[in-house]
């Protein structure tokens, strides 16, 4: 709806609540939140964004599956996700290039934070922007605790 | 997108292209483009302000209504302070559009008697004494050598004569034209009154109606028009408020140079002359032209004060184009010099005034639009997406369409 008033019994609320960058956010902040975010639905097989490609922010799975994979090797499966996970977080920090490729694994909805968008909430809503930005710190935080553990395991392993 | 997008001459065609059929379009409905274009300059003046009571509380519907509110009553003010002053002026002023016109004349006679007597060369030969005989007649008598009081005389007489001249143009134009004017007026205070009602829409709805216009977007080009909306709107604010910088530090160097000249209202006028640059190159002209000859009406016998003026023109000039341009519009544009000056140029041709105006925010949202739309359409990979979701979405039409058996 262009020109409504916000439904504050938003099914879709309830579902950002359960994502862990939003966990810390109060119901009046998330819908500010949501204010901001673009919503997609995907067909089963079809791509969300390509290895190379440039990303320009992150991608909450609201309902369906979404797989990670390994450019090149569509067999290479990285990452399974579903309700409540989110992806694409680096391209919410800075400008670089998708390193995998995510695509609808069954008929899927996401909702797609936009980094001009994060930008402009650091701005006008330092607060809220924060609280994300600290979940998202402990997001990536724990993956590279994961990543130098699986590497020196792979060292070890040699 | 770090990497700056390269486009091909095909791309640019289409941008030139698209940037004049646009122009012509916005001349033949210039009554709605120019309300939404002030209305542009407005949103992008005040949605810092939005932005800054949004971040101390306000919702953004009530910071919005106070932001609007607030610049409805400065324009009402300002129209309460200003509309009385015009209504005065206007009683009288076809005596004073002959006044400073008599004063432009003087100054030209003036300045061209000076640069006679400084520089003998550039001396106007005198006029051919009037004999009443046919011209190369056998009885012509030889030609007196006429003196310098004579030719002083000659001169003050050829000058009253332009002077009268350019007065009863300026009498019988201001006559026929004056109706026109009002007309014209008229015709365009209704649209300036939507200003602040666009404006507040805009700051309103702007998010929301862009949310609104993306998701008509099919999703294998979805990340790439986001950045295409960003990037538009990204130019097109700092366009914009590059502009408004511009104009206040312009108005702020004029007023303090004309309040160092003796200039009255040096301010107004220096605001006018900095809002009239905003036309490329004829407006600084003709703001220019504006201030000399109020300078010259106002201090008939201070001689050097337009020349005072025009300096501080070209100094500002010179400020403006290597110093406040490159640090707010130019910065903005990315532009080369040649392209833009052409652009200027094209413009004109196809657009006349309007089209000097609007060129350079019209080809800025263009050039950004045609770029990524010519990444986008020349990019197979993208294009390979978009065909195999189509597919997809066909194959989900059919399911169960055709019984088997």
């Amino acid at each position: 709806m262009l020109f409504g008033l916000p439904n504050p019994r938003n099914p879709r609320l309830q579902l950002l609540k359960n994502v862990v960058l939003f966990k810390d956010l109060s119901m009046r902040d998330l819908a500010m939140v949501d204010g901001l975010m673009h919503a997609r639905e995907y067909l089963a097989d079809e791509v969300i964004f390509d290895e190379g490609e440039e990303g320009q922010g992150l991608f909450v799975v609201l309902s369906g599956r979404v797989k990670i994979t390994l450019p090149a090797s569509a067999n290479n499966l990285l990452l399974d996700l579903g309700p409540g996970a989110f992806f694409g977080e680096v391209a919410l920090l800075d400008q670089s290039v998708r390193t995998a490729q995510a695509r609808a694994v069954e008929d899927t909805q996401i909702v797609a934070l936009f980094r001009a968008e994060f930008y402009s909430l650091l701005e006008t809503h330092s607060a809220i922007a924060s609280r994300i930005s600290f979940q998202l710190a402990r997001v990536l935080a724990a993956r590279l605790r994961q990543a130098v553990v699986n590497a020196e395991q792979h060292h070890q392993a040699t | 997108m770090n990497r700056a997008l390269a486009s091909g001459p095909i791309v640019w065609l289409g941008i030139i292209i698209a940037t004049c059929l646009l122009l012509v379009l916005f001349q033949t409905v210039l009554w709605l483009v120019m309300p939404v274009l002030l209305a542009v300059v407005a949103y992008y003046m005040l949605s810092p302000l939005v932005n800054v009571a949004i971040a101390r509380g306000i919702t953004r519907a009530r910071a919005v209504f106070i932001v609007t509110a607030l610049l409805t009553i400065f324009l009402v003010a300002i129209g309460l302070i200003v509309a009385p002053k015009i209504s005065r002026a206007s009683s009288n002023w076809k005596n004073k559009v002959g006044g400073y016109a008599d004063s432009g004349v003087k100054l030209i006679a003036n300045a061209q008697t000076t640069l006679e007597k400084m520089v003998p060369f550039v001396h106007r030969p005198a006029a051919p004494p009037e004999t009443g005989k046919a011209k190369g007649g056998a009885a012509a008598a030889p030609e007196s050598k006429p003196t310098p009081a004579t030719a002083a005389a000659d001169e003050a007489k050829e000058n009253a004569a332009a002077t009268e001249a350019l007065d009863e143009k300026v009498a019988t134009f201001t006559e026929q034209h004056s109706g026109d004017v009002a007309l014209e007026l008229a015709r365009w205070i209704p649209s300036l009154l939507l200003v602040p009602y666009i404006t507040y829409f805009f700051l309103l709805d702007g998010p929301r109606f862009k949310r609104f216009l993306v998701q008509a977007i099919p999703n294998a080009f979805f990340e790439k028009t986001l950045y295409l909306f960003y990037r538009i709107e990204d130019q097109m604010r700092r366009y914009f408020q590059g502009l408004l910088t511009m104009t206040a530090l312009d108005a702020l160097c004029l007023g303090t140079g004309f309040w160092f000249l003796g200039l009255n209202a040096p301010f107004f006028l220096a605001g006018l002359a900095a809002v009239m640059a905003w036309l490329p190159y004829l407006g600084s002209i003709g703001g220019g032209l504006l201030v000399v000859l109020v300078a010259a009406h106002d201090f008939p016998g201070n001689y050097w004060l337009p020349y005072e003026v025009v300096g501080l023109f070209i100094g500002v000039r010179l400020l403006d184009d290597f110093v406040f341009m490159p640090l707010t519009v130019g910065r903005s544009l990315h532009m080369h010099p040649l392209v833009t000056v052409l652009m200027i140029l094209l413009g004109g041709a196809v657009a006349g005034i309007a089209g000097l105006l609007l060129v350079m925010p019209v080809l800025g949202v263009v050039m950004v639009a045609g770029q990524i739309i010519g990444e986008l359409i020349t990019d197979e990979r993208i294009l390979a997406r978009y065909r195999h979701a189509r597919h997809l979405k066909r194959l989900r039409a059919r399911t169960d369409l055709y019984m088997e058996g």
